[in-house]
C-alpha cells in the first residue's frame, strides 16, 4: 500500500499549481499532478501532494495534455 | 527543457536548508515548548471571535499539534495541514507546502492559521496576499511569527564574538519583519481590519550551547542562503558564550533568550464588515509647502 494511497478527493479540488495558481491535471497511473503551464509534475507520495517547486519533476517536450484536443 | 520549468530566482532563504532543519527536528523528538505555548496562545485569540470556521488550514503544521487542535473545535469540521517537512502520518488532508507558494485556489478557506512559520518567507507582502487570495470573504487569518527582538542577546554575543575572533562577521540570523511594519503590510496585502500586536516569551537556559541545542531541535536554525556553511568555530562559540553570560546572565548564572512573537490578524475583505466612516478628506496642497 505505501506510496499508493488515495489523495483525498476534496483536497484535490482546492489545490493548485503553487507557481501559476491553474488548475492541475490529476495523473492516477503516476501519481502526479501535473501542472500543464508551469509544466511541471508535483509527485504524490502515501496520499500527500508534494506541492513544492524543488521537488517538482519538469515535464518532457513530448508530455502534452491528453485532455487537449486539436481545434476543430 | 522550456523557460518556465523549475525557475530559480535568487532566494534569500535556502528553502532545502529549512526543510531538512525542520525534518530533522520532527525526527528528533522536537523541541516543541516555545511552538505549543505559541499554538495554546493563538487558540486562546480564536476563542474570543465568536464565529464558526467550517474549514481551515495550518500553514506550517509542523507535528500537526495546532492543526488538530483546531479540528477538534466546535464550529470547525475540516481542517488541511500545509507543513514543508511533512513526517508525519495523519487522518487530516495533509499538503507539503510552502509559505512562499501558496497552493490552494482561491477563497477555499475561512480561517488560515499559521504558527511560527511566515519568518522563514522571503517575501512577507507576496505571501500575505497569496492567504488573502485563498480566504473566502470575511475569512480570518490569524498568524504568529518571530519578530525582531528574538535572540538580540544571542545576536549581540555571535557578532561581536565574531568580529573579535575572526575579523568579520557572516549572516547568521534572519531579517525579520518589525511590528511597526507588520500591519500595514497586512493592509497593503487587502487585508480589512489588520492588527498586528506582539508578545515576549523569555526563557533561561545553563548556558549557550543548551540554547543553541534548542534552536536546533525547533528546526530554527540558520537557513540563509548566503550563510557560512560549517559549523562555529571552538575559539568563536567559546568567547560567544562567555559574552553571553557577562552582558546578559543572571544572577543564577543563568542566560535569558528572547523570542519576540508578532500576531498578525486580518479579514479577507466582505460588504458586511464595519467599513471605515468617510470622514472629511484632508486636502494635500503641494503648492502650499
Amino acid at each position: 500500500m505505501e506510496g499508493f494511497a488515495e489523495i483525498d478527493p476534496k483536497l484535490l479540488e482546492i489545490l493548485v499549481c503553487p507557481l501559476t495558481k491553474a488548475p492541475l491535471r490529476y495523473d492516477r497511473e503516476a501519481h502526479e499532478l501535473i501542472s500543464d503551464e508551469a509544466r511541471l509534475a508535483y509527485p504524490i507520495r502515501d496520499g500527500i501532494p508534494i506541492m513544492l517547486v524543488d521537488e517538482a519533476r519538469a515535464l518532457r517536450d513530448d508530455e502534452t495534455p491528453a485532455k487537449r484536443l486539436p481545434s476543430p | 527543457m522550456t523557460a518556465s520549468a523549475n525557475p530559480q530566482p535568487q532566494f534569500l532563504f535556502d528553502r532545502r536548508a529549512w526543510r531538512l532543519h525542520r525534518a530533522r527536528a520532527q525526527r528528533t523528538g522536537a523541541v516543541d515548548f516555545l511552538h505549543h505555548e505559541v499554538n495554546d496562545r493563538l487558540l486562546d485569540r480564536l476563542d474570543v471571535i465568536a464565529r464558526a470556521f467550517p474549514t481551515a488550514l495550518d500553514l506550517g503544521a509542523r507535528d500537526l499539534a495546532l492543526a488538530h487542535a483546531l479540528v477538534e473545535r466546535p464550529g470547525t469540521n475540516r481542517v488541511v495541514a500545509a507543513e514543508p517537512a511533512i513526517c508525519h502520518a495523519t487522518p487530516l488532508p495533509a499538503v507539503a507546502a510552502d509559505p512562499e507558494l501558496v497552493p490552494f485556489r482561491d477563497a477555499c478557506f475561512d480561517l488560515v492559521v499559521s504558527s511560527l512559520a511566515l519568518h522563514w518567507v522571503a517575501d512577507l507582502p507576496g505571501t500575505l496576499v497569496q492567504l488573502r487570495h485563498i480566504l473566502k470573504p470575511d475569512g480570518l487569518l490569524l498568524a504568529a511569527m518571530l519578530g525582531g527582538q528574538t535572540l538580540v542577546e544571542l545576536r549581540t554575543a555571535l557578532f561581536e564574538a565574531e568580529l573579535a575572533e575572526e575579523g568579520g562577521v557572516s549572516p547568521r540570523v534572519s531579517p525579520t519583519t518589525e511590528l511597526a511594519d507588520a500591519a500595514a503590510l497586512l493592509q497593503r496585502a487587502g487585508f480589512a481590519m489588520p492588527v498586528a500586536d506582539s508578545e515576549t516569551i523569555t526563557v533561561t537556559y545553563p548556558g549557550l550551547s543548551a540554547l543553541l541545542r534548542d534552536l536546533r531541535g525547533m528546526g530554527e536554525t540558520n537557513a540563509l542562503a548566503a550563510r557560512r556553511r560549517g559549523s562555529l568555530r571552538r575559539a568563536t562559540l567559546a568567547r560567544a558564550a562567555a559574552l553571553y553570560a557577562d552582558r546578559f546572565g543572571n544572577a543564577e548564572g543563568r542566560i535569558p533568550a528572547t523570542f519576540e512573537i508578532v500576531f498578525l490578524t486580518g479579514w479577507a475583505p466582505h460588504p458586511a464588515q464595519p467599513q471605515p466612516r468617510p470622514g472629511p478628506r484632508r486636502r494635500i496642497d503641494q503648492q502650499a509647502r
